[in-house]
């Protein structure tokens, strides 16, 4: 597009490309979620049934409501999933494709990873290593840049929680070497 | 009378410099959220709730008001220069704010979207000051059944007039409903759901589920996509905003429109989407030129800006008088409420005056400055897009965590959020709507408690949902909506013959 | 935000008043009210707040957070999972002993360090003015005869109001439809919109709408007249409200509101408290606040805290028991 109006220009390093196979088709991964979704509401209507499902002269009794919405939930995942098998058309839209799924992975799990070091070293530090790691390795900017950038953050989120406004986040060893 | 005093004594809340500087800090910070991708109205203002914890609930609720008033401005700006909707509801903003960016025209096509934001919040801001004094002594007569109904037509309206597969729909509604029933059962006291888990024993709260749906899915989604980007640079000048501004009247038609639709579907829970939908296809089905929109119009600029700004002020009136959120934010602010020690209700009218017209004023207040700001700001904002997506990513990841952990000052609400984030990644991409999910959770409990509260009350008659008028017409209107695509078909086989 | 200069004259100025202790609060620290937003828990926790704050009674500063889910036992379960840490008070009522009676909640008073009790609170028999019932025995005759029958609004299931409710149903006879509010705030607001005729809320939370002229006090669950004096509507002081005894209904009732710490905390860490507490009660913000909402001001710490709460415990299980509400 050449467009003489366009100035603000932010590059990506590594675009997918359109072209890439797919990891799962769209219409598998439907039936998947709504298999899990429906075990789910399978489990909720048992337990459920447990804690009581019946009418009582002062209405209804704590697992009516739970139950018979799960019984909704159950029975709307059964109804896709039998429509997506009787539904003829190919469905091979691609869910994913590999370069799209190996990105958001690259989000995901470092994401995931940081939950378990913020209990360990608190959240100051896990979020510097997030963001100082995610920085040079996936967005491939200049350490020196990424772990500036990191260090600032974190810092003004302590400063804004911790000191401006008593909001107490879970800390660390590095923390409590600070008196904090 | 009584209205203009309120307020004036609203104003007078207000004019503290820790205040105005709250302000001016709340719109800054809720501009930049509404620009950064990803996020924006309803979990920008979850993620910076926590800031407002430990403050006063006045100095709180205006400074958040502000960061909604200013995610609200922030949301345009993508829409118009980057053609890249920050929110749902500025995608009707797109379809002729784009191309006016193209055309060179996008100082215009900004103005057009800040004034007419302006414009559609003060229509629903002197509406709410106007019904405030009086809606506190009707809220009072909403008891168990009144509120019953009004949700049964939340979630009916949601199933019937929903354009999603209906099965879709109710898997998603239903998922919160049970989600929102984890935890103690307020009626009988028992606990249910939580398989002696002691974390589950709280329920899971809405802020932390928002966060994760929105927030977390919303990162995953835009990594997917390619993230470079392309936009339009603007810098307002004060030429084309006398330009715009002298322009505006031709269309007084189509803002007092979109201003009322905005209202309409605020007060009743309907919501900004809606509303800034309806705002464009009414203004373009009345307009004698209907094929220009779409080119690049501004009164398609106007109309839904209008309408989405009205209905995000007016869904406050309901959450503060009766508990019962109009939108997302709405939700999110009823929220932190709680934590700050309000109980919303007609009471809060009565005991806490100072909140509820500080709030009040604050609308005008907030929205003149906002107003100013953003005019004169738009090429420092338009240029945080520049920043590599690399850095915002994770900082939008650290956000959202400190958020949920803060809510409930609990390591598990960061790994419910990561679930929920999951979760909201893959149901949009099967084309699960998040609208209902959300809304399930946060009327779910309240719902059954209102029903089985009302059995206790009628001793188990079902005629009590339409014990008066009041109560009534709202659960017959909430099941002629519910069955809406079939009486619509109806009727149109009837006037067929 | 706060002033920061005013925190820093605060600081200076504690630094020069304040006595040394053996351990002082190094972070903020946290009020954990289990109970819901504006209720009479939090109320409480925010006025000692302001009490310890103006009055520079603590170098850190002190945060209210509200742990009311499920009921109040997320506040709870917050305590018992905090153990050691004395960064942490809980303002605990009468749910210590209720909730692990009625819903199998894995938790005991006992588990905790129990610092003081700053005081009991009273609960009132309340009814719409426009009701035209005007003393406890008229309004009785007339849920007696009521059909269908009155409706009596509380906080929570299977608690102190439902526990009261069920305890005049026995003495009187008369029967009520028991409805279980989210707060006291919420029964408060149903029996103003006169969706309910009547609850047995704490004085706190229907001050506002009795001050109104909104609702009517029937009688008060205590076996004396609470002892202030001065006018809080038109006509009445919280002293003209009758005991429900005189009234000729005999049911009394008083709950606790007492300051506790995680347990396994340290022998200086709970001295450090007990003192910050026994100084609150000297506070002008702590008296006036007695008055105002109708506590009685009671300190018990140690050893009496101890026999007062063993005793209150049994009292409680055998009026839970006696209701019925012990789950099996």
């Amino acid at each position: 597009m050449t467009d003489p109006g366009v100035e603000i220009v932010a590059g990506d390093p590594d675009e997918p490309p359109d072209d890439s196979p797919a990891v799962a088709q769209q219409r598998n991964v439907e039936m998947v979620t709504l298999a899990v979704t429906l075990a789910f509401a399978l489990l909720m209507m048992y337990d459920n049934w447990r804690t009581g499902i019946s009418w009582e002269p002062t209405g209804p009794a704590a697992g009516y409501f739970p139950f018979w919405v799960a019984l909704i939930l159950g029975g709307a995942c059964l109804f896709g999933i039998v429509k997506e098998i009787v539904k003829r058309d190919s469905g091979r839209d691609a869910f994913v494709t590999r370069s799209q799924f190996k990105r958001v992975l690259q989000m995901f799990v470092p994401t995931l990873l940081y939950v378990p070091v913020t209990q360990w070293l608190g959240l100051y530090v896990a979020s510097f290593i997030l963001i100082a790691g995610f920085m040079i390795v996936v967005g491939k900017i200049k350490a020196w840049k990424s772990l500036l950038t990191a260090f600032i953050f974190s810092a003004a989120m302590f400063g804004t929680f911790e000191i401006a406004f008593d909001v107490i986040m879970p800390k660390g060893p590095l923390e409590h070497l600070f008196g904090y | 009378m009584e209205a203009f005093h309120l307020l004036l004594y609203g104003f007078s809340v207000l004019m503290t410099w820790k205040i105005l500087a709250l302000m001016m800090v709340g719109l800054t910070l809720g501009i930049f959220v509404g620009v950064l991708p990803g996020l924006g109205g309803p979990n920008g203002v979850a993620i910076l709730l926590p800031l407002t914890f430990t403050m006063d609930p006045t100095s709180a609720i205006v400074m958040l008001s502000c960061i909604y008033w200013g995610a609200l401005f922030g949301g345009a700006i993508t829409s118009i220069l980057f053609n890249i909707p920050g929110e749902a509801w500025s995608v009707a903003t797109t379809f002729d704010g784009y191309p006016m960016a193209q055309q060179g025209r996008a100082a215009e096509a900004l103005t057009a979207a800040f004034t007419s934001s302006f414009i559609g919040s003060l229509v629903a801001v002197l509406l709410i000051t106007f019904l405030a004094p009086s809606i506190a002594s009707f809220a009072l007569k909403f008891g168990p059944p009144e509120f019953f109904a009004v949700y049964l037509l939340t979630f009916c309206s949601f199933v019937g007039l929903g354009r999603e597969e209906k099965h879709k729909t109710l898997i998603s509604m239903a998922l919160g409903l049970l989600v929102a029933g984890i935890g103690m059962d307020t009626v009988s006291g028992q606990l249910r759901m939580t398989f002696g888990s002691t974390e589950l024993l709280r329920g899971v709260n809405f802020l932390v589920a928002v966060i994760g749906l929105f927030g977390i899915s919303e990162i995953l989604l835009t990594m997917e996509e390619r993230l470079a980007l392309r936009g339009h640079a603007a810098k307002i000048s004060l030429r084309v905003v006398l330009k715009v501004w002298r322009e505006m009247p031709r269309y007084w038609a189509t803002l007092l429109r979109s201003s009322f639709i905005g209202c309409w579907l605020g007060i009743t829970p309907g919501g900004a989407i809606a509303a800034s939908f309806m705002g464009y296809n009414i203004a373009k089905r009345m307009s004698k030129d209907p094929d220009s929109f779409g080119k690049g119009r501004i009164e398609g600029v106007f109309a839904p800006e209008t309408a989405a700004h009205a209905s995000g002020t007016s869904a406050l009136l309901p959450m503060l008088a009766l508990g019962i959120p109009g939108s997302g934010t709405a939700a999110i602010l009823l929220g932190g409420l709680m934590v700050w020690g309000l109980n919303p209700g007609p009471l809060l009218f009565v005991e806490h005056k100072e909140f509820v017209w500080g709030l009040i004023a604050s609308m005008y207040l907030g929205n003149v400055v906002g107003l100013v700001l953003v005019l004169t700001t738009v090429p420092i904002f338009a240029s945080v897009l520049r920043v590599p997506f690399a850095a915002i990513a994770p900082m939008i990841v650290v956000s959202c965590a400190i958020g949920a952990f803060a809510i409930q000052n609990a390591m598990f609400d960061i790994w419910l959020m990561m679930l929920f984030g999951v979760l909201g990644y893959v149901f949009k991409k099967i084309g699960i709507p998040m609208a209902p999910l959300t809304l399930a959770l946060v009327l779910g409990s309240r719902a059954e408690d209102s029903f089985r509260l009302s059995m206790i009350g009628s001793a188990g008659d079902m005629r009590v949902f339409w014990s008066n008028g009041l109560v009534g017409s709202i659960t017959t209107l909430a099941l002629v909506l519910l069955f809406w695509p079939l009486i619509a078909r109806a009727l149109a086989a009837m006037r067929k013959r | 935000m706060r002033n920061p200069i005013a925190v820093l004259a605060a600081a200076s100025l504690s630094l020069l008043a304040a006595p040394s202790y053996a351990w002082e609060p190094t972070k903020p620290v946290e009020i954990v009210v289990a109970a819901g937003a504006g209720g009479a828990s939090d109320q409480m926790a925010r006025m000692m707040q302001a009490a310890i704050q103006k009055n520079n009674l603590m170098k850190q500063p002190i945060v209210v957070s509200l742990k009311g889910g499920a009921s109040g036992a997320e506040g709870l379960m917050y305590m018992k999972t905090s153990p050691g840490d004395a960064n942490k008070v809980l303002i605990a009522y009468s749910l210590i002993y209720m909730l692990p009676l009625s819903a199998k909640i894995p938790f005991n008073w006992r588990e905790l360090t129990p610092i003081s009790v700053m005081a009991l609170d009273e609960f009132v028999l309340w009814d719409n003015t426009t009701l035209p019932y005007k003393t406890t025995k008229e309004f009785i005759d007339a849920a007696k005869k009521a059909d269908p029958m009155f409706k009596m609004g509380g906080t929570g299931s299977k608690r102190e109001d439902h526990v009261l409710t069920v305890f005049i149903e026995k003495k009187t006879g008369a029967k009520f439809a028991y409805l279980p509010y989210k707060s006291g705030g919420e029964a408060a607001t149903q029996l103003v919109g006169n969706h309910t005729a009547s609850n047995v809320n704490n004085p706190s939370e229907n001050l506002e709408v009795w001050r109104a002229g909104q609702v009517r006090a029937l009688c008060v669950f205590s076996k004396e007249r609470m002892q202030y004096k001065t006018k809080v509507t038109e006509t009445m002081s919280w002293n003209d409200i009758p005991t429900c005894k005189e009234q000729g209904l005999d049911v009394s009732y008083q709950m606790l509101r007492a300051m506790f710490l995680p347990g396994g905390v340290k022998p200086e860490e709970a001295a450090f408290y007990t003192d910050l507490f026994k100084k609150v009660t000297q506070t002008a913000e702590y008296k006036d606040y007695m008055e105002k909402q109708a506590l009685k001001p009671v300190f018990l710490t140690g050893k009496d805290m101890l026999k007062f709460l063993e005793e209150d415990d049994a009292l409680n299980k055998s009026l839970m028991t006696e209701a019925g509400f012990v789950a099996q």
